[in-house]
């Protein structure tokens, strides 16, 4: 059995972290300690793995949890677990292109900020922004 | 009408439906009907927003929030052409 010091170390995360995993319903502890300190199965280590795994493809806990109900769920298939690898690529793509956007409209503020010397007030980046607040106050 | 069904190789919930939504697409009349796998579509899919599959576009506006009944997906078309 681990400690959640140990499994914190064997995990490379916080304490605090497992802590935060615990209340998000996504691990928790075998048992406790006759001084309540929690205590950890080894399959936790591969457990808090596969959690930091997922999240480092954008997964967020919530849909972790997910994918960990479904990784133990006998009526479950590859394929499910695939359909939500597919629909989080999209909302991967959909937020590059969003990105993309920002920066072109960033691309196009700084080409129109040629000299560097102005004073703020005459600064045009700062002055098409004012404006896109005003043209967004106008909107109905 | 273009409709375009966007679908994941291996989705359990687009076949059974697919056969009816394009059965009742079909009854309206001048409709082409898509069967887009996203994976071959990427860009397609992010262009028209698509998040959650499988999902249906008719002339490339997601219209539905979640896959239509036949029904659903008739009444749409129909009020498209104004024969609502």
């Amino acid at each position: 059995m681990l400690t959640i010091g140990k499994l914190a170390l064997a995990g490379n995360i916080s304490a605090d972290a497992l802590r935060y995993y615990e209340r998000e319903g996504l691990i928790a502890p075998t048992s406790k300690t006759d001084s309540g300190y929690r205590l950890y199965g080894e399959d936790a280590v591969r457990r808090v793995r596969f959690i930091q795994h997922a999240q480092a493809c954008g997964f967020t806990l919530a849909e972790i949890r997910e994918l960990l109900l479904l990784r133990q769920s006998d009526s479950a298939c590859c394929n499910d677990v695939r359909q939500r690898a597919i629909e989080k690529k999209l909302q991967l793509a959909a937020k590059i292109r969003a990105m993309q956007t920002m920066s072109a409209a960033l691309d196009r503020l700084i080409v129109e900020c040629a000299d560097g010397a102005q004073p703020v007030d005459e600064c045009p980046i700062l002055a098409a922004l004012e404006q896109v607040d005003v043209d967004t106050e106008r909107t109905p | 009408m273009k409709i375009e069904l966007f679908y994941a190789p291996g989705c359990e919930r687009c076949a059974p439906v697919k056969a009816e939504l394009q059965a009742a697409a079909a009854m309206i009349g001048d409709v082409e009907w898509y069967e887009v796998n996203v994976l071959d579509s990427l860009d397609r899919a992010v262009e028209l927003g698509v998040l959650t599959l499988p999902t249906l576009a008719i002339d490339g506006e997601l219209v539905f929030a979640a896959l239509p009944t036949p029904v659903q997906l008739r009444q749409a078309l129909l009020k498209r052409i104004g024969h609502d």
